[in-house]
């Protein structure tokens, strides 16, 4: 099921959370704790939950630690709706426009000293979610994706 | 959050790790790990009570193991729960990491 901007403004539905989280990594611990939030109110597993933070969080640290949101207030969007097929989650940054779905994949198979640290953080987004899509939308770049549950 | 501990086990020293690994306490985790592996010539991390891992984490995982093996010390991380084990297959951990089911002591 494709994804239409309006849906997201529609407050009447009560499936969907936003949230807003300034530009430091600090704020790791609200968007695990808004995460299992969402996840309680509409009884997804613990797996569920474990996914969803992970993938937001690969995003948050990439956007604060070299997408230039950094110290910025209200840096980073995140909206989540439960669907029948899945979560949707959408993630906007006010960082330089980039789309990290071009990052190169890592070399997973590499001995540890040849081993580089670098996309690692996409590539489990990549695994864990489904149907992503990059747009830049004004001064945002934002990620849509979906979690199947 | 997370909490680190250490203790010794024969003759491993062993860091248990309790809580979240991810971007903000990833550098907490990796002093823990480093300053095991200059007192101890045989370090093993027990994740058994850790909930979370990302990237970050795993990071901080893999410096200490380059750290063990700039130094010729053995490194191990056991007990690994299914989600973070999830995490360390998705990552191709396996390939460079030795990782134990239950611990190596």
């Amino acid at each position: 099921m494709k994804l239409h901007a309006p849906v997201w403004h529609n407050q009447a539905i009560l499936t969907e959370t936003e949230f807003v989280l300034q530009g430091r990594l600090g704020e790791l611990k609200r968007l695990a704790a808004e995460t299992a939030k969402f996840c309680r109110e509409h009884s997804l597993g613990d797996e569920v939950e474990f996914d969803l933070n992970l993938a937001l969080e690969e995003l948050f640290t990439n956007s604060v630690s070299h997408g230039g949101c950094a110290g910025m207030e209200n840096a980073v969007q995140v909206r989540l709706q439960l669907l029948e097929d899945g979560v949707y989650a959408e993630y906007s940054d006010r960082g330089r426009p980039f789309d990290p779905l071009t990052a190169p994949e890592p070399h997973l198979d590499a001995r540890l000293e040849e081993r580089s640290a670098g996309g690692l953080g996409v590539h489990l987004v990549r695994q864990i979610m489904r149907d992503l899509e990059y747009r830049r939308a004004g001064d945002w770049n934002r990620i849509t994706m979906r979690r199947p549950c | 959050m997370i909490q680190l501990t250490q203790e010794t086990r024969s003759g491993w020293c062993v860091v248990n790790v309790r809580g979240r690994a991810d971007g903000e306490t990833a550098d907490e985790l990796e002093s823990a790990l480093r300053a095991a592996l200059e007192q101890h010539s045989k370090v093993a991390a027990d994740l058994g009570a850790l909930d979370y891992i990302s990237s970050a984490g795993l990071r901080a995982v893999l410096q200490a193991a380059r750290a063990a093996e700039g130094k010729n010390a053995e490194f191990a991380v056991c007990a690994l729960s299914a989600p973070v084990k999830k995490v360390f297959d998705m990552s191709g951990m396996r390939h460079v990491l030795r990782i134990h089911g239950e611990l190596p002591c």
